[in-house]
């Protein structure tokens, strides 16, 4: 009996083995360039929309991210006194055309649409966050699963802002 | 050996089995992806090994959906006009190529056996019927074979675990199942990127599109969200390919959608077996 009992730890002890060695790495985030980007002092601060940047967020599938050209549409001049911004300016001037690539994080048998959950009322900061948040965890360091896009399209989520219930059929959101 | 050296070397061979089972595998696939020309010529293979014809008996034009939720507005379908259909075939390729079918492997081509969701009865096209009382969705015991309220009988890839009821309940067969993993195979090619590959052991079929239906569903929403979307102007690709325009889709409950406007003026058919299932594609044939 002593004998099983110790092969079986012995097993136990190799699954965790296996899974510290073996296991599915997470998916790396990318730090986006060498653009000190702060989504806070955009957002919040003065004020920018979300869709400034982010172009088809109101009535597009993707939201999409800026190009430099963008950047450089506002930082063109020197926009403040703070001693940071010309290592923003020298790290600008040595980005390429398209400083942030988009990883997608949708499995690509679900389908998202921006712009549709825009004009249904839903704010950018409902599934991402306030810009605080965007900020420290990065894209992607929101955790969505099924269930949060089901509990919302069930109405549970946000009772109290009146959405209409939305479609819960599989063929809504997969293909 | 003694009784304990015994327990110790098999809890070592176990863990060592354990660690070699939980290893990542490689990616066996090499990269190799189909030629197109392999398509058409997978595609005039299956023309010229073409089904027998079907029993085809009149039926009155599909109405609204009898099941629960059904949309009131919207039943998608097609009808597929059989005194312009000359049996080309280009649906077929436009089918693979807008949906990202796998060829067949050598085996299955030679027996006659392949993936393509349209294929030739008698030399007229026949795709998945979409039931409107589907015997395939009562069969799957997961539920990946569903009902949408605008009338697809749809296929959830990712719950599909491989049961193949739903096959074997299609009085047509109209469904396909994938038994090898065809992107390691090289049997595969993404035409489409908005079209997920199905990997080994899940089962599929016409969709009727479904990606375009929900991508043209989900633009209307977004810029024009007051509009009750009818899917107006929408097309599958395999009517989208027809040089005869003998595959019209649209909307069996909009009297403006041009289905109906041909389809009234013609006599309806669907095979004999399907005659009592509500089926939301037909034949058209003669005129009245």
């Amino acid at each position: 009996m002593k004998y099983l009992m110790a092969g079986l730890l012995a097993l136990l002890c190799g699954f965790f083995l296996a899974d510290f060695l073996f296991r599915q790495q997470a998916s790396e985030v990318k730090t986006p360039g060498n653009i000190p980007f702060d989504h806070a002092l955009h957002g919040d601060s003065i004020g920018l929309d979300c869709s400034h940047c982010h172009t088809g967020v109101t009535y597009q599938a993707h939201a999409y991210l800026p190009s430099k050209t963008d950047c450089m549409d506002c930082h063109r001049l020197p926009l403040t006194e703070n001693p940071g911004i010309e290592k923003l300016d020298s790290a600008l001037s040595r980005a390429e055309e398209f400083p942030w690539v988009h990883k997608r994080v949708l499995p690509e048998h679900v389908v998202f649409h921006h712009g549709l959950h825009f004009a249904a009322g839903v704010q950018c900061s409902d599934c991402h966050g306030s810009t605080e948040k965007i900020q420290k965890n990065r894209y992607g360091g929101e955790r969505f699963t099924m269930q949060s896009c089901l509990d919302c399209h069930s109405g549970k989520t946000f009772e109290g802002r009146g959405f209409k219930k939305a479609a819960i059929h599989c063929g809504a959101c997969h293909r | 050996m003694d009784r304990r050296e015994f327990i110790k070397a098999c809890s070592v061979v176990a863990l060592m089995q354990v660690l070699w089972g939980c290893r990542r595998l490689p990616d066996l696939s090499g990269g190799k992806v189909p030629e197109i020309a392999e398509f058409e010529k997978e595609v005039r293979l299956a023309l010229s090994r073409a089904k027998g014809a079907f029993d085809l008996v009149q039926v009155p034009m599909p109405g609204p959906l009898d099941v629960h939720g059904a949309s009131p507005v919207n039943r998608f379908g097609m009808a597929i006009d059989l005194d312009a259909c000359d049996g080309c075939g280009k649906c077929i390729l436009a089918c693979m190529q807008e949906n990202n079918i796998p060829l067949s492997s050598k085996g299955e081509r030679d027996a006659g056996r392949f993936m393509h969701w349209i294929e030739m009865h008698g030399g007229t096209p026949a795709m998945c019927f979409h039931c409107g009382n589907a015997p395939c969705e009562k069969v799957c015991p997961t539920g990946a074979a569903s009902h949408t309220p605008d009338g697809l009988s749809t296929m959830m890839y990712k719950r599909c675990t491989g049961s193949r009821f739903c096959g074997a309940n299609c009085p047509v067969g109209a469904r396909k199942f994938n038994y090898v993993d065809s992107v390691k195979e090289g049997l595969a090619r993404k035409f489409n990127p908005e079209v997920p590959l199905r990997s080994k052991g899940v089962m599929e079929k016409c969709s009727l599109c479904l990606q375009r239906l929900q991508d043209h569903k989900h633009a209307q929403m977004a810029t024009r969200p007051g509009v009750e979307w009818r899917g107006s102007g929408l097309k599958t690709a395999c009517s989208e390919a027809c040089p005869k325009n003998a595959i019209i889709f649209g909307n069996w409950l909009d009297q403006e959608s041009p289905l109906v406007q041909e389809a009234k003026h013609r006599n309806l058919y669907v095979p004999r077996e399907i005659a009592n299932l509500d089926p939301s594609v037909v034949y058209m044939r003669g005129r009245r």
